[in-house]
């Protein structure tokens, strides 16, 4: 079972990056839950994202220590201190500026803010190796499917972030 | 989504209008039936200018024949006991999905479990009603088709008690059962005079006795529990919705410590599995209760089941969610 | 910082800025109005503030003025119960257009019948924002919200203001601006309070924008806006 918990502020896309992950587990026949965590402010705020990903069962979707935790802000890094343990491994978005220990940095490397979500993505499948990379494109082609055919630049600029990692 | 999934059971289960009015964390469910709607003209939705019209709204639909619902939290659940009222004054089958937010007032949009005494005994009443606790995805789609059932067969307003994790989770589900016929029979029809106010006190005091005796007469058709590992354990485990998931997983954590542990689920919170848990607890040293608000299924428990006399051992979280992790280590250190 | 930058008002509370309203909110820019009007008319140590619960929650901590929030809908009878009993202060109950035209209807409805001297500030940006969009009263015409996926129709566009015209009192004060005419909105609100402060029943709606909802960039907030200005009659409804 792998546990992942992506933590970010309103508006980053935290919430569609962790349940296109649950998605692209559940086409390939995994089990998966996802949940998510936030407060009333639409925008800002702190955002989490629970998902649990497993080959025979998931049924329950919270968990005391997260595999690994994906941060999008400075802002959220507070809120999931208690998730760490020693075998966490932790990816800081192109939006992070504080250091955080055992940690990899994941460069903005000319890609638009509007798909960071996209790379930290691909970091967190390129680490734990827990969905291919061809289940996740068949989650993210139905998940923007609206968005890819009214505007073919913003499926070249997620693809663009994708293949960075993966 | 939890909430996707209860529009979609309602669907299924021979529904045909919602009335709601947006509340976290239960606004999808109103969304969802407004899309169902878009595609099928017999469906309808009225979005409310507050909960109380939504409750009022539901019971005129069902006094019309036509199965109607409303999905709603916190306040707006609070707003709602109005309508629940004359719904259990005049045995409306109403059903609601109640997705359980933080407790006192505006609180949080995201969980608790601390609308337990509010949906099984609000109003100005003596809780007639069915109230089921789901514990996850797959519960909310079955229960959603039992809860129509039974509202249609047994005429109490019913309930599907859940929370905001539920509501908001995603997660697969199988699609299996599909009614969608029910009862048609307007309750509103001709020769049918409705009355819920009476004048002198033993008018009222007839008609809430013979309430209860429906009530208890048909209550071991309706009273549902899930029993885990009880059959050689010597403590147990108690607690409801998805709490009660959380405890069954803790249940197989203390199982490898060696402990003779079992899970006494209660799924219908109202009527309270009493047949079950007198057969199923009898040897039980200790119960642990644990939920995510102050004592109010304990509650439930100790004025139900006075006589089993068993220790309790209250483990309060309200508005708070546990791990399985979580509920094994507070057990073991006791 | 050069002059023309709008003066920070005084009766804000520094340690709650910067907000937590979304980029591009109207109501930062109608709370900014309103912080200037009670720094201008004196007024911080006589106010007390109400808000609703919904967008103008978030607004709980914004003044260093006693606020508090209250339950969806019932912020202008709690303003009332406050007025009944301390009729030297101003109260101002600040609401969006599902508090104060759908779950608050009847309240808003009966306080102007009732000709009660308290200030209600509208903020409408035609949906419920908070819970993600959904329909409101004053929803436009085939304007599509997560309630209504094919478009609003079948029912008409509330206008408060001009609904209160017919039971208001002679001399209660009922304007409409927007929240991107601040200015203009200045003008409104002081009125209104001056009106409360006479004895009688103000109310001030300021059209809003909602780029999160409305799923628009800030030209298309923009554009949007400039036509609610138009659905929405701006200026005073009822003046004595």
């Amino acid at each position: 079972m792998i546990k992942i918990l992506f933590a970010g502020e309103g508006g980053q896309g935290v919430q569609v990056v962790a349940e296109m992950l649950a998605k692209a587990a559940f086409l390939e026949g995994k089990k998966s839950l996802y949940i998510p965590n936030f407060g009333v402010e639409q925008r800002g705020g702190v955002s989490l994202a629970f998902v649990v990903i497993d080959g025979k069962s998931a049924t329950y979707p919270k968990f005391e220590k997260a595999n690994i935790l994906a941060i999008f802000s400075d802002r959220s890094i507070s809120r999931v201190k208690r998730y760490i343990d020693k075998d966490t491994q932790i990816v800081l978005g192109p939006a992070v500026t504080q250091k955080v220990e055992k940690s990899v940095s994941i460069k903005k490397d000319g890609i638009s803010t509007k798909a960071w979500n996209i790379l930290i993505l691909g970091k967190v499948i390129n680490l734990s190796k827990v969905v291919s990379k061809e289940s996740l494109i068949k989650a993210m082609e139905e998940r923007f499917k609206k968005y890819f055919d009214k505007d073919p630049k913003i499926k070249e600029m997620d693809f663009k972030a994708l293949n960075k990692e993966l | 989504m939890g909430n996707q999934i209860l529009a979609y059971a309602a669907l299924n289960a021979g529904a045909k209008a919602m009335f709601g009015y947006p509340i976290t964390p239960s606004s999808e469910v109103l969304e969802t039936w407004a899309i169902l709607c878009s595609k099928d003209k017999n469906l309808s939705l009225l979005q409310t200018e507050d909960e109380m019209a939504a409750g009022f709204g539901m019971i005129g639909s069902c006094l019309a024949g036509v199965p109607a619902f409303t999905a709603t939290a916190g306040p707006g659940n609070v707003l709602m006991q109005d309508a629940f009222s004359m719904a259990e004054a005049l045995r409306i089958p109403t059903v609601a999905m109640i997705m359980q937010r933080g407790g006192l007032s505006t609180s949080t949009v995201i969980y608790s479990q601390e609308e337990v005494r509010l949906t099984c005994f609000g109003g100005n009443g003596e809780g007639f009603r069915v109230v089921y606790s789901t514990s996850n995805l797959q519960e909310l789609y079955d229960y959603t088709l039992k809860a129509f059932k039974v509202a249609w067969k047994y005429r109490w307003p019913t309930f599907i008690l859940a929370d905001g994790y539920q509501a908001k989770m995603k997660g697969e589900i199988e699609i299996g059962e599909k009614n969608r016929h029910l009862d048609n029979e307007a309750i509103l029809k001709e020769g049918v005079n409705l009355r819920n106010c009476y004048n002198l006190e033993e008018e009222i005091g007839e008609v809430i006795v013979n309430y209860e005796n429906d009530y208890q007469k048909n209550r071991a058709e309706i009273e549902e529990a899930e029993t885990y590992k009880l059959e050689d354990a010597k403590v147990a485990l108690l607690a409801h919705g998805i709490v009660g998931a959380a405890a069954k997983i803790a249940v197989d954590k203390l199982r490898e410590k060696g402990l003779k542990i079992g899970l006494f689920r209660p799924i219908t919170l109202r009527p309270f599995p009493v047949i079950k848990a007198a057969k199923t607890l009898d040897k039980i040293e200790k119960i642990f209760v644990i939920e995510s608000a102050l004592g109010q299924l304990s509650s439930l428990f100790k004025e139900e089941l006075y006589d089993l006399s068993i220790p309790l051992i209250e483990i309060n979280k309200p508005g708070v969610g546990f791990t399985p992790k979580e509920i094994a280590g507070i057990v073991n250190e006791q | 910082m050069n002059n023309n930058q709008p003066r920070f008002p005084e009766c804000f509370k520094k340690d709650s800025k910067p907000h937590k309203f979304c980029p591009g909110c109207g109501h930062p820019l109608v709370l900014k109005a309103l912080g200037q009007v009670i720094d201008e008319m004196g007024i911080a140590k006589k106010t007390v503030f109400m808000v609703d619960i919904g967008c103008s929650l978030l607004a709980w901590n914004f003044f260093n003025i006693p606020t508090t929030q209250t339950h969806h809908g019932r912020t202008i009878p709690t303003a009332v119960g406050f007025k009944e009993v301390k009729k030297d202060k101003i109260v101002i109950a600040y609401v969006g257009d599902g508090g104060a035209y759908a779950i608050g209807l009847q309240h808003t409805i009966t306080s102007c019948l009732r000709n009660d001297p308290i200030t209600t500030i509208v903020v409408n940006n035609t949906l419920y924002a908070m819970t993600g969009g959904q329909l409101a009263p004053t929803t436009t015409d085939n304007e599509i919200t997560t309630t209504t996926p094919l478009g609003k129709k079948d029912f008409t566009t509330l206008k408060g203001p001009e609904m209160l015209k017919g039971i208001a009192d002679k001399k209660a004060y009922l304007a409409r601006g927007s929240s991107f005419k601040p200015l203009v909105l200045k003008q409104y609100l002081k009125k209104a309070i001056e009106t409360q402060i006479k004895g009688n029943f103000s109310l001030v709606e300021a059209v809003s924008a909602c780029p999160t909802n409305w799923k628009t960039d800030a030209k298309e907030t923009v554009k949007r806006v400039d036509e609610l200005e138009k659905i929405f009659t701006q200026g005073e409804i009822k003046n004595d």
